[in-house]
């Protein structure tokens, strides 16, 4: 069935996890009666294992929903949902779905009330340029304060605070009045039918049997099986082998037109042919006249970490395994990387901390290799002291992701760094406990806005590298989990930045090197070899434990000598419980890294480079 | 064109290829060592904090009860002695060792261990001892020793073990230190100890030992001082001391894990070990294996020396274990199992129907060579050229070159210093 252009509405769901966005969904699809009750599994759109662990969406998935809104006698509506991922990781994947849509539907918890991604990314969907549907949820909830939460999203959208629909997506109470809504107030799809094809890639995903699949929206002229088409950005070049919908499983269909959304494969070896913001035009002479799409953005890594193989027997394993993740993710990156502790790894490039998380959960999950990962560390721009660009004239200027290729520090005139634009929603009791963090981080206060009397907006520019570590937890800790936090990219800054090398019995031991501020220096410092003397055990021999700037020592500890072994006796003639304990023993040395003479358990460099994973929500 | 020399090789006393004598015909170490029969009797008042020896706290029970448990415990252990050997040394040979016969040989070393085997009335402590003698031949020198709490010992007691022919008693004594003796849970006082030892004697035994335990949490080296002084004092003619070593399943282990009990601190307890060897060592023992030491050689304990020897020997009742020729087994760890696999399994042969048997394994040459060096190493002289497992050469460099063991006489020993990293040293040499 096709639908006349004026009969389409395109929308999203704005909103924070938990939210209730997943439960909308499935109440629409249940609406719509598309999916039969028995098929029906909770959280139906989101596909991936780790997304319904988690109960974050990654991915975006779309459904189709006809839909008759009652007494209106003409045709049916076609409401496309378009789901956008939840994370502050995947921003520019979401702005990317939101420029698929008309509409958005923002909704809020009536108990939570608004949180800074929901805030974030509703800025994303005004710069859309999307007509803003608001909505409560779970107002059957005790805990809702539907007036005071229907205020603030007032405050922050405009308009009525009389006009937020109220609903409760758990038991259907007003998700009809949601539907109309959309129906009533998203506007249609605009395009040219008759123009040169125009359609924006909001997402593509890897299939092992077909090929990359491709989720477009049609913006101008019309798509069919057959079709020759070429990726602008990209430059791929293939025929459309099928073309479908998702009404929600996927539906071969003939056509799709301006203003329609839908999914095509057309042997694209890997995901990163058709990346998401590319235009997709039919191919031919006419190819190269045609306007991209607005707003098409290379993926960009801003978090970087080493991915080290425990058993380094596994290296080509693992080369393999992220050679098959890159075909699904074209915005995760790789190259081989030595260290002398850890031996062959990659250095890896993630869009945040949350995309690391995933990859190596994937890693350990699909592939079962287990990993060594370096503390994650961010890019880094080195101006070189007295060398000049041959082209420019300019002084020369390179970029760092591994603390160990800092050059030296007589080398440098100046390291800058990335920051970001954070956005902090707090109630105004944490208000000062948010700032000190903020503070400590290296924060630097641009905005502070009073939404409502309880809560608090806070705008900081802060280095990227402080909120990778344990920003997000610390910030949840000290705000009894209310506050919420969202950022995006921000300009590069110069810092006083040193590199702080650990040294086991003299030897500096790679892995563990990293870049800190100058001022922050001696506390890492001293943490690192505290913990180290920890984790490392005793040898024959004294091993003095020291961090260091360039030869500059700035904290020491020792590990004392080994004096006496303390294994099982052999009480009563029991000679195979000693005998186990040694060979258990044995078995752990073997998973020791010789650095120099002192030998490092496999679990030192684990937990001595693990933070305790920080992630945004 | 110059003929290509042959790779040289290195030879060591310890590195002689393909040779399988240290298994085959050992010199001092397995058959070599003796045999012997180790008893475990697992009564106990109450179950101290830090054991976790097969242990069955009798003192909650009703006497009837505890009667009709020790009872019917004393006729399983003779029964499973009698099985045992009955079932003949084949039996419990290794498929490789076709060179036993299924003849026993003598009997050299008796040990009745615990638990607290004076607990049992000693009438029926006498007929578990009596049982060896009864099933197998008993060399007329033989070392027959019994552990005896300070609080179970009388004149009569001690008379009664000498009249079957007890030679040698073990005084559980720990400490001298009363406070050192209250975090153990040990019931008797300081003065307990010396004083079974000469009931003992007075008794007839010929050789008293006494045991302890350095490096509990709160004791000082002053006490520690004080409790080798003590031991110095008494007319004891052998002292075995070991580190506390606190197991996760104890009650030790799960308040150590709360926080509520410091851990031992390996550094304390090399301080210790090193109390140990001076102060007795000035006061005429010697110090003839990591834990042991004895008034002159004659005072060895021959059992013990058995286990670090490698030798053969039957393990009977709850917990025990057994080892012929690379072969281990071992029975259940409770005690009112074991009385039941025993008593059901009727008149069957040993290994038949219901047994009291809990696990066995076969070893193979590198497990034997582990055993043969973590054990022997134990032992002052270390292990005898012809009683040598092969070493990697470069293992034995390492090993020589951490100054853990050394070469004397072609025999292998420790150093000091590896005495107090033995598990190192075997470490390396097994590498």
């Amino acid at each position: 069935m096709t639908y006349r252009t004026e009969r389409i509405r395109n929308f999203c769901i704005v909103a924070h996890v938990d939210h209730g966005k997943s439960t909308l969904a499935d109440r629409m699809l249940q609406l719509t009666e598309l999916v039969d009750v028995r098929h029906m599994r909770s959280q139906y759109l989101d596909k991936m294992d780790i997304e319904r662990e988690r109960g974050i969406t990654i991915k975006a998935q779309t459904a189709r929903l006809p839909y008759k809104p009652l007494g209106d006698v003409a045709d049916e509506y076609l409401l496309n949902l378009i789901d956008t991922p939840g994370h502050v990781d995947f921003s520019y994947e979401v702005s990317r779905a939101l420029n698929a849509c008309e509409g958005a539907v923002l909704l809020v918890d009536a108990a939570q009330g608004m949180e800074a991604q929901t805030i974030a990314n509703l800025y994303l969907a005004l710069e859309a340029d999307l007509e803003i549907i608001p909505v409560l949820n779970k107002i059957d909830l005790p805990a809702a304060r539907p007036d005071e939460v229907a205020r603030e999203i007032a405050a922050i959208i405009g308009g009525d605070p009389g006009d937020v629909l109220r609903i409760s997506a758990k038991t259907g109470e007003g998700v009809v009045a949601v539907m109309d809504a959309i129906v009533d107030r998203v506007p249609p799809p605009k395009g040219d039918p008759e123009g040169p094809t125009r359609a924006l890639i909001f997402d593509s995903i890897y299939d092992p049997y077909r090929g990359t699949l491709v989720y477009l929206r049609v913006v101008d002229g019309e798509l069919k099986p057959g079709d020759r088409i070429r990726l602008l950005a990209t430059g791929f070049e293939g025929e459309i082998d099928d073309l479908g919908v998702h009404a929600p499983e996927e539906t071969a269909i003939d056509a799709l037109g301006v203003g329609e959304v839908g999914v095509l494969s057309a042997a694209i070896k890997e995901v990163s042919e058709a990346k998401v913001g590319d235009t997709i035009t039919l191919a031919g002479r006419g190819a190269r006249t045609v306007r991209p799409l607005p707003g098409y953005r290379e993926p960009l890594p801003m978090v970087f970490s080493g991915l080290y193989p425990v058993d380094s027997d596994d290296f080509p394993q693992l080369r393999d395994a992220l050679d098959k993740l890159r075909l699904n993710d074209a915005s995760f990156s790789f190259e081989p990387e030595t260290s002398a502790a850890l031996g062959f790894g990659f250095r890896c490039g993630f869009l945040g901390l949350l995309h690391l998380e995933i990859i190596t959960e994937r890693l350990d999950r699909e592939f079962s290799i287990p990993l060594v990962t370096t503390a994650p560390s961010v890019r880094y721009r080195v101006t070189l002291e007295g060398v000049v660009d041959g082209d420019t004239g300019e002084p020369e200027v390179i970029e760092v992701a591994n603390p160990q290729d800092l050059p030296e520090p007589n080398r440098i005139a100046e390291i800058r760094e990335p920051t970001v634009n954070a956005m902090i929603l707090t109630p105004t009791t944490y208000v000062g406990s948010v700032m000190q963090l903020c503070e400590g981080r290296r924060g630097t206060m641009v905005a502070m806005d009073y939404l409502t009397e309880e809560r608090v907006e806070l705008r900081y520019q802060l280095p990227l590298a402080g909120i990778i570590t344990d920003f997000f937890d610390q910030l949840k800790s000290r705000t009894r989990g209310y506050a919420s936090l969202d950022y995006e990219r921000g300009e590069y800054l110069a810092a006083d930045l040193v590199r702080v090398d650990l040294l086991l019995n003299g030897e500096p031991v790679d892995a563990f090197s990293s870049i800190v501020h100058r001022d922050e220096a001696y506390a890492f410092g001293k943490s690192m070899t505290e913990k180290l003397k920890e984790l490392i055990p005793r040898q024959l021999f004294d091993v003095p434990v020291q961090a260091a700037i360039g030869s500059k020592i700035i904290a020491r500890e020792t590990i004392k000598a080994k004096r006496k072994d303390v294994l099982a006796k052999c009480y009563g003639g029991d000679v195979s419980r000693k005998r186990k304990l040694l060979e258990k023993q044995k078995e752990g040395k073997k998973k020791m890294k010789s650095v120099g003479s002192v030998e490092v358990p496999q679990e030192a460099f684990v937990s001595a480079l693990r933070t305790s994973g920080g992630t945004g929500d | 064109m110059s003929p290509v020399s042959p790779p040289r090789v290195v030879t060591t006393p310890a590195a002689r290829a393909g040779d399988r004598d240290w298994v085959r015909s050992p010199v001092e170490c397995g058959p070599a060592a003796g045999f012997g029969v180790y008893l475990h009797v697992p009564f106990c008042h109450h179950r101290c904090g830090y054991c976790d020896f097969a242990v069955a706290a009798v003192g909650g029970l009703d006497p009837a009860r505890r009667d009709d448990l020790e009872g019917r415990y004393v006729a399983a252990i003779r029964t499973d002695l009698a099985r045992q050997v009955a079932a003949g040394r084949r039996a419990h040979a290794p498929p490789d060792a076709e060179h036993l016969d299924d003849r026993w040989p003598v009997v050299t070393s008796v040990f009745v261990g615990g638990g607290t085997p004076t607990l049992l009335s000693p009438e029926r402590l006498a007929s578990v001892i009596a049982s060896v003698g009864e099933e197998l031949d008993l060399a007329a020198d033989a070392e027959v020793t019994v552990e005896a709490n300070p609080e179970t010992a009388s004149v009569e007691l001690f008379e009664t073990l000498a009249a079957v022919g007890v030679t040698r008693v073990s005084i559980g004594a720990q400490s001298f230190t009363p406070h050192v003796l209250a975090t153990l849970e040990r019931e008797h006082t300081p003065a307990g100890p010396l004083r079974a030892a000469a009931m003992a004697r007075e008794a007839g035994i010929a050789e008293i030992s006494l045991d302890l335990i350095y490096g509990t949490p709160g004791e000082t080296a002053e006490e520690w001082d004080d409790t080798l002084a003590r031991v110095l004092s008494a007319d004891v003619d052998h002292v075995s001391a070991y580190a506390l070593t606190i197991h996760d399943g104890t009650p030790f282990g799960r308040r150590v894990a709360r926080g509520l009990l410091p851990d031992v601190d390996e550094d304390v307890q090399a301080q210790r070990f090193a109390a140990l060897q001076q102060v007795l060592g000035a006061g005429g023992f010697e110090h003839y294996e990591v834990s042991n030491l004895a008034r002159g050689s004659r005072s060895r304990s021959r059992h013990n020396l058995l286990y670090w020897r490698h030798g053969d020997y039957l393990g009977v009742g709850a917990g025990a274990h057994g080892h012929l020729a690379g072969r281990r087994w071992w029975s259940t760890r409770s005690a009112p199992r074991y009385v039941h696999a025993v008593t059901s399994a009727g008149g069957r042969a040993w290994g038949e129907g219901a047994t009291p048997l809990a696990g066995s394994e076969v070893l193979d040459d590198a497990q034997r060579a582990a055993e043969r060096l973590f054990l022997g190493l134990r032992v002052r002289e270390g292990l005898h050229p012809g009683d040598l497992p092969p070493i990697q050469p470069l293992a034995l460099e390492d090993a020589l070159a951490a100054g853990l063991v050394e070469i004397a006489c072609g025999r292998l020993r420790c150093t000091e210093a590896g005495w107090f990293l033995l598990d190192d040293a075997v470490d390396r040499l097994t590498a």
